[in-house]
């Protein structure tokens, strides 16, 4: 019998790997700086308001988030993982939430806090539970101290804009929708109303997010629900109580309503990925963005809504349909005749 | 292959190639090497200086035939890990003299009155014990439902199968006549690709529906045309059982078998698709199975570089050569030099969870989750999820922005499935276990720690020089 040899294919330092043997070439960092590019448009619509402020906030934004990461990583002897750019995506998001004329160790701290609590405690890109920018918001916006630094008609008293200095969520929150006639419901899509330095400029960030669908960066359910879960539980509001409550137009088009939808829902780690679960996801943040506008003390409710939706995710993991696996019949079941189990 | 559209709601679809190429005859090498899955040299009956003629069976009664595609001597019998992970045992030829068949070849005087037990007998005889999977006695061939003749590739960068539909159309129809009969199948469905529509006219339908695939990858794949156009499952199995009810065969393998039951002759040659990155278009080749890559490459006139990647049927599931002396065998379809620079590199890196895994899978997988458990040795969980629905299609690692190893990751998951600490758990005991459940994780891929991966990438292993 032939003798066992080992190596007679020798071999021809040839690479071998797993397949496939070919790639999209997409990268994180591409989807990253999809994210900054669809968020050009209201950064730049931001600076033409609030001028050297908002460049200021935003690139101290930037600048903390990424030194954060950088140096939470080298404690904790990870990989330095700057170069995929998700750190300048929060820090960039943070900034474009905030008002312009924030004091920079607010912005730091919250950046600090933000990527450190929020992110990498949990072990870095896609295992945070949360979004680190709107854990950073979140935690100066309940400080008691500091919570000052977030209410825009106090923060942006002293700019010239050419719009109505007022932010359309805290004139429904104090005077009802009566006063709200004083808005222009087209200069709110246009941008011209207070908020953050990019929140609020609704029409760059709708074209901004339409780019990051069409491009398959982000997926669709998740904003049109977000959008759709507003409409509806504040179209219900409305048609109960005109007299109390905004049109869904107006809830729609103000606050973080649209930078929610369409960019801070949809980080990867905080938000499900099979199509029911984005959809629960979506209409829950949409809901409950209505609701903590319309009951709870803070004008806005969106950032609280995405973080009390992504705790939710881990259930809406669970959503999908479990696969039927069959498994192998034993062959004695088969020790029938073949000629009586063919049907020729 | 192209990317037909990467923007969008919609997934990116990979088309198929589509181009024609005449086949081109390759010469019989002075070597051939001849590849047995699933045996050891004892199961041999020849031994090293014994002479051989083509179509003798190399082996003892058990398991199906292993067949000499050659006449001329045996020079060496090795055992070897094959390039795809199963052990076989190679057999060298040195192909002295002109083909001489071997007289147990029979061919089968009345093949319109033959039973099917007698049509499987001398198919099984021929060498195509691969049909459903299982190598087991032809009397004990599970039922089939639905049988599906295809004329699509199994890979983008292949165009040997759509080849072998056009040049011979008029052998299609008989095939699939003799695949229904000697399966008992009540439903045969011949596949072409969209393309293909205006040759598969002059099929006229009475034995095979016909039905037009898109062409765009995995639609070409047998599980993938399992599902969509046959009776679901594909057949496959093991010494120890069997699942699926349709059985996938190629066009060239049907034909094959139709004139294997006319003159007795086995399978002798495959028709393959040679292409590489530096001439693009791909060429037809017909080679004696067992040709060593090398003749091959030399015919060609290309020379393999250190570090190159030779790629066996396909780019998006195929499997890398360690030598280019591994043969050409009779599921070889396409083989694809990679130059050293165009080699794509995995990285180890942790999941984003961005869920492009998940929008791409062919069957519905939760390839994200999939990854991760696998990636911790958390099998029972892969079960569940149903990790052995895979068709190892490869789409979730061509889309993955992280470059994660997903295919890697899944297989990994299915053979530690398969091994005795997973044997006979149901779906329920696994579902009904938590992580901390009474099935062990057999088998760590890797030390998830950085310091043990401080090269951070890795693509397999590479061969020691």
């Amino acid at each position: 019998m032939g003798r066992r040899k080992s190596g007679r294919m020798k071999p021809l330092n040839l690479t071998v790997s797993p397949s496939p043997h070919c790639h999209s070439g997409a990268r994180i960092t591409g989807v990253s700086f999809s994210f900054l590019l669809a968020l050009l448009p209201a950064a730049v619509l931001g600076v033409t308001y609030y001028g050297f402020d908002a460049v200021r906030v935003m690139g101290a934004s930037v600048a903390s988030a990424m030194l954060a990461e950088a140096l939470i990583q080298s404690v904790f002897r990870k990989p330095i993982t700057l170069a995929d750019g998700s750190a300048a995506v929060s820090g960039l998001l943070l900034a474009l939430i905030l008002p312009a004329s924030v004091p920079l160790y607010v912005v730091v701290v919250a950046n600090f806090a933000g990527i450190i609590i929020g992110k990498q405690c949990f072990g870095g890109l896609g295992a945070n539970p949360l979004n680190p920018a709107l854990v950073g918001w979140a935690i100066i916006r309940i400080t008691k101290t500091w919570g000052g630094f977030l209410d825009f008609d106090l923060m942006l008293i002293n700019y010239d804009t050419g719009f109505i200095l007022q932010y359309p969520l805290a004139v429904l929150k104090a005077r009802g929708p009566e006063a709200l006639s004083r808005f222009d419901t087209l200069a709110l899509f246009l941008g011209k109303q207070t908020g953050g330095i990019g929140a609020s400029a609704v029409i760059c960030l709708l074209l901004g997010g339409l780019y990051l669908v069409v491009r398959g960066v982000i997926r669709w359910e998740l904003p049109l629900c977000f959008l759709l879960g507003v409409a509806a539980v504040s179209g219900i509001f409305w048609m109960a109580n005109k007299t109390t409550y905004a049109s869904p137009l107006f809830h729609l088009l103000t606050g973080n309503v649209m930078i929610g939808a369409f960019f801070l829902a949809t980080e990867n780690g905080s938000s499900p990925v099979n199509r029911w679960g984005l959809v629960i996801f979506g209409l829950g943040c949409g809901t409950f963005t209505v609701i903590l506008r319309a009951w709870s003390i803070y004008p806005d409710g969106v950032v609280f809504s995405c973080l009390l939706m992504s705790l939710f995710v881990p259930m809406l993991d669970k959503l999908k349909a479990k696969q039927i696996v069959a498994r192998p019949t034993p062959l004695t079941a088969l020790s029938k005749p073949a000629e009586e189990r063919t049907r020729l | 292959m192209k990317l037909r559209s990467f923007f969008g709601i919609l997934p990116p679809k990979i088309a198929y190639m589509l181009a024609e190429s005449p086949v081109e005859i390759l010469d019989v090498p002075e070597k051939l090497t001849l590849l047995c899955p699933e045996r050891t040299p004892a199961d041999l009956v020849t031994k090293v200086g014994d002479s051989v003629i083509t179509g003798q069976d190399l082996t003892r009664n058990g398991k199906g035939p292993f067949l000499s595609t050659a006449t001329g001597q045996i020079k060496a019998i090795t055992d070897l890990k094959g390039p795809d992970g199963h052990d076989y045992v190679a057999v060298t030829v040195k192909a002295d003299s002109p083909d001489s068949f071997d007289p147990a070849l029979k061919t089968i005087e009345d093949i319109p009155n033959a039973g099917p037990v007698e049509l499987r007998s001398a198919i099984n005889r021929a060498g195509f014990y691969a049909l459903n999977a299982i190598s087991i006695d032809p009397s004990l061939w599970p039922p089939v439902d639905v049988v599906i003749v295809s004329a699509l590739d199994l890979d983008p960068i292949s165009i040997a199968n759509q080849q072998t539909f056009r040049d011979h159309v008029e052998q299609v129809e008989a095939a699939c006549q003799l695949l229904s009969r000697c399966t008992g199948a009540s439903r045969c469905v011949l596949a072409v690709p969209e393309n293909l529509s205006h040759v598969a006219q002059s099929v006229s339908g009475s034995m095979a529906t016909v039905v037009l695939v898109p062409p765009v990858y995995p639609n070409g794949l047998p599980e993938i045309l399992a599902r969509k156009y046959g009776g679901g499952l594909l057949m496959r199995g093991n010494e120890e059982g069997v699942v699926g009810n349709t059985v996938v065969v190629s066009v060239e393998h049907a034909m094959a078998m139709v004139s294997c039951l006319h003159s007795g002759k086995p399978q002798l040659e495959k028709t393959i698709t040679f292409s590489s990155t530096e001439n693009g278009e791909p060429k037809n080749f017909r080679v004696r199975i067992g040709t060593p890559l090398a003749h091959l490459l030399h015919k060609v006139g290309i020379e393999t570089q250190p570090k190159d990647k030779l790629i066996l049927n396909g780019i998006m599931n195929g499997y890398t050569c360690f030598s280019n002396e591994q043969p050409i065998t009779s599921t070889t379809d396409s083989v694809h030099l990679q130059r050293a620079s165009q080699v794509f590199v995995f990285q180890n890196a942790p999941c984003t969870n961005c869920g492009k895994c998940n929008t791409v899978c062919p069957v519905d997988l939760e390839v994200n989750f999939l990854g991760r458990f696998s990636e911790y040795g958390i099998f029972d969980k892969c079960l569940v999820l149903g990790v052995e629905n895979c068709v190892e299609c490869g789409l979730c690692a061509y889309v993955c922005p992280a470059r994660r190893p997903l295919v890697q990751f899944i297989v990994h998951a299915k053979r530690a499935i398969n091994t005795e600490a997973f044997r006979g758990v149901s779906m329920e005991e696994a579902m009904a276990s938590d992580t901390q459940g009474p099935i062990p994780p057999a088998i760590k891929l890797f030390d998830a720690s950085p310091q043990e991966n401080s090269s951070n990438q890795w693509a397999g292993g590479k061969v020691e020089e």
